[in-house]
């Protein structure tokens, strides 16, 4: 719905109960709407600067609204709901309520980057929504998207080894994704591959599927590449405040512990 | 021989409206209401001057100091004027405190009042003492005692202004806009930020009108340097829950109900008529327009005329007025007056 068209009543917030009945009264039916509380209580002053932490978020703080970039999205033209603008604009002024609504479908940026090419001010639209949809899945208001799975099976792998096997890849990233192995388009794409492929390459596509090759002397590399990667997290999570949460809810789990212990005493 | 010309305030318009008069080398008296010079600058104790950044008390100052050392200018403070009857050209004029006098025209820079936020009771301005017009928070400022939440003395750490508070609202009569409210607004939430970079500040708009160059030096300087948000809403009620003021009302681009917790509400007050504006239209025979300004013509040939020929006005007793034009339309109404008696005679 474009957004001058936005209803104040958003049909997820609309509840009906087959059979309810409050304080004595039968209020079962559909005559008997309620409408769930739209109210903005608070601001996240924080959140601008949390986006701003993390990949491609570092330019929002120039946007000035004018919009080019939900007037050049493809996304937006499928669906009016993806309007990168409003989202900025939310950020900025750290309604995370109202961005929240929005939350299953910020991921949904194809990064064609023709917002980046349009936009006057350099904000880089296309890394703000990845920034966004990252902030989601680390604040834990979305599951992991398949993509981010992805990322990681294929760049554990590489942290490893120094090399990528396919089909180590395709396996782990099915495997974390709960899907099956055998599937109809994967089974008919090897028989394909299989018949026209030379014996010798074969050969050595079993070879290292079975053998996991490595590249020679990466453990210098690889200790390297993961002291850097574990630095960004630690960076990524500090800015969010992830740690201290973390910390807190150890705490009230350890005090929880020991009240339950000694209540068994 | 040239009679001298009266000009009746002592603010921003008045004063240089004697300025112009005396160093045309005519004779001027000025009259004013209060037991200074200065006018609402002064005397509300204003800080920073919008444009310039200049401190009010020197600004004004300097004007109060220039008018006092002008030979030509004789100053009545707390004085008014009790009568004015005559002729353009002469006019008998009682002066309280300072006689009776003969003067060839008048110009009224009377002024204006500040709104009295408790006519909207419902924003709890007089309600909850963290509530405060803009007039205090410049007091805050320019008595060097700081931004601080009136009922504990503490540093608020999020301040909302609410504009447009007796202005833009035929609700209670109040139809204009006071022009400068918004830009004195942008120009305090920098200030607020400035001594406070802890502390967030929210400005609650239904339009925003920082007119022309101010839109650079103060709209989008308080949001790109200062970080001050902008938040398009009409606001209902402010209340509190015990502990903190809730602000409520309709964001309008957002289109969602808000109840926000804040620390110090600020009312960016408009421009009322001078409250004694009934009482001076009918001491000098001046029409109102129909707010209850005084009543101006068209400037095509000369500025700052009244209905009563020989009596001129300028500033914002003709109308919600900045400073700087205020000064403008002084200097111009003393051209007026001089002009049309020069080629008089």
């Amino acid at each position: 719905m474009p957004i001058h068209e936005k209803s104040l009543i958003r049909p997820e917030n609309i509840l009906s109960h087959e059979k309810l009945e409050v304080d004595g009264v039968d209020v079962s039916g559909h005559w008997s709407t309620f409408i769930q509380d739209r109210v903005v209580t608070d601001y996240n002053e924080n959140m601008e600067d949390e986006i701003a932490a993390l990949p491609g978020g570092e330019h929002i703080h120039r946007c000035w609204q004018c919009g080019s970039c939900t007037n050049a999205c493809t996304v937006n033209a499928l669906n009016p709901d993806f309007n990168p603008r409003y989202w900025i604009y939310l950020i900025r002024q750290g309604m995370e309520s109202e961005l929240l609504r929005d939350k299953d479908i910020i991921w949904q940026c194809v990064s064609c980057h023709k917002c980046t090419h349009v936009c006057p001010r350099d904000v880089v639209p296309e890394g703000v929504m990845k920034a966004t949809a990252h902030w989601l899945e680390l604040k834990g208001h979305r599951p992991k998207s398949h993509s981010m799975i992805f990322d990681e099976v294929f760049s554990e792998q590489v942290f490893e080894t120094g090399k990528i096997e396919d089909g180590r890849v395709i396996r782990g990233f099915f495997k974390r994704t709960g899907q099956a192995l055998t599937q109809d388009w994967m089974v008919e794409m090897v028989k394909k591959v299989v018949s026209k492929l030379p014996v010798s390459l074969m050969t050595r596509m079993g070879m290292s599927a079975l053998i996991r090759p490595r590249t020679r002397h990466w453990g210098p590399a690889r200790e390297a590449i993961r002291e850097y990667v574990d630095e960004q997290k630690q960076r990524e999570r500090a800015a969010l405040g992830l740690n201290e949460l973390v910390a807190q809810a150890a705490a009230e789990a350890r005090s929880a512990g020991a009240k339950q212990e000694s209540s068994h005493v | 021989m040239e009679k001298p010309i009266l000009v009746v305030g002592g603010g921003p318009a008045g004063l240089a409206a004697a300025h112009a008069l005396g160093g045309l080398g005519r004779q001027c008296i000025l009259v004013e209401k209060e037991d200074r010079l200065g006018g609402a600058p002064i005397l509300s104790g204003y800080h920073k001057l919008v444009p310039s950044g200049e401190y009010a008390k020197d600004a004004i100052g300097g004007m109060v100091e220039r008018v006092i050392a002008n030979e030509n200018v004789t100053v009545h403070t707390s004085s008014t004027v009790s009568r004015f009857e005559g002729e353009p050209g002469r006019f008998s004029v009682d002066i309280e405190g300072g006689g009776t006098v003969e003067v060839e025209s008048a110009i009224l820079c009377t002024g204006f009042t500040h709104f009295d936020a408790l006519n909207k009771p419902e924003w709890g301005f007089g309600t909850y003492p963290d509530v405060v017009s803009t007039t205090q928070v410049e007091q805050m400022m320019s008595s060097g005692q700081g931004i601080r939440c009136p009922s504990d003395g503490r540093k608020p750490k999020r301040v909302a202004i609410l504009l447009c508070v007796g202005s833009r609202d035929r609700q209670i009569g109040r139809e204009w806009c006071s022009k400068i409210c918004c830009t004195v607004s942008a120009n305090m939430a920098m200030e607020i930020r400035e001594e406070l970079p802890d502390c967030h500040v929210y400005i609650y708009y239904m339009d925003i009108r920082t007119f022309g160059l101010y839109e650079t030096k103060f709209y989008w300087r308080s949001q790109e340097e200062f970080k001050v948000k902008y938040i398009k809403a009409r606001i209902a009620e402010v209340t509190s829950d015990g502990e903190r003021l809730i602000v409520k009302g309709e964001d309008t681009l957002v289109k969602r109900p808000i109840t926000i917790p804040f620390d110090m509400v600020v009312h960016a007050i408009g421009m009322d008529p001078n409250v004694d504006n009934a009482r001076i239209a009918q001491t000098f025979g001046v029409q109102l327009e129909r707010h209850g300004y005084i009543g101006e013509g068209h400037s095509y040939g000369a500025l700052g005329h009244t209905s009563r020929p020989g009596v001129y006005v300028a500033g914002s007793a003709t109308g919600p007025e900045t400073i700087d034009d205020s000064i403008a339309q002084g200097t111009a109404a003393a051209m007026s007056a001089v002009a049309r008696h020069s080629s008089a005679a």
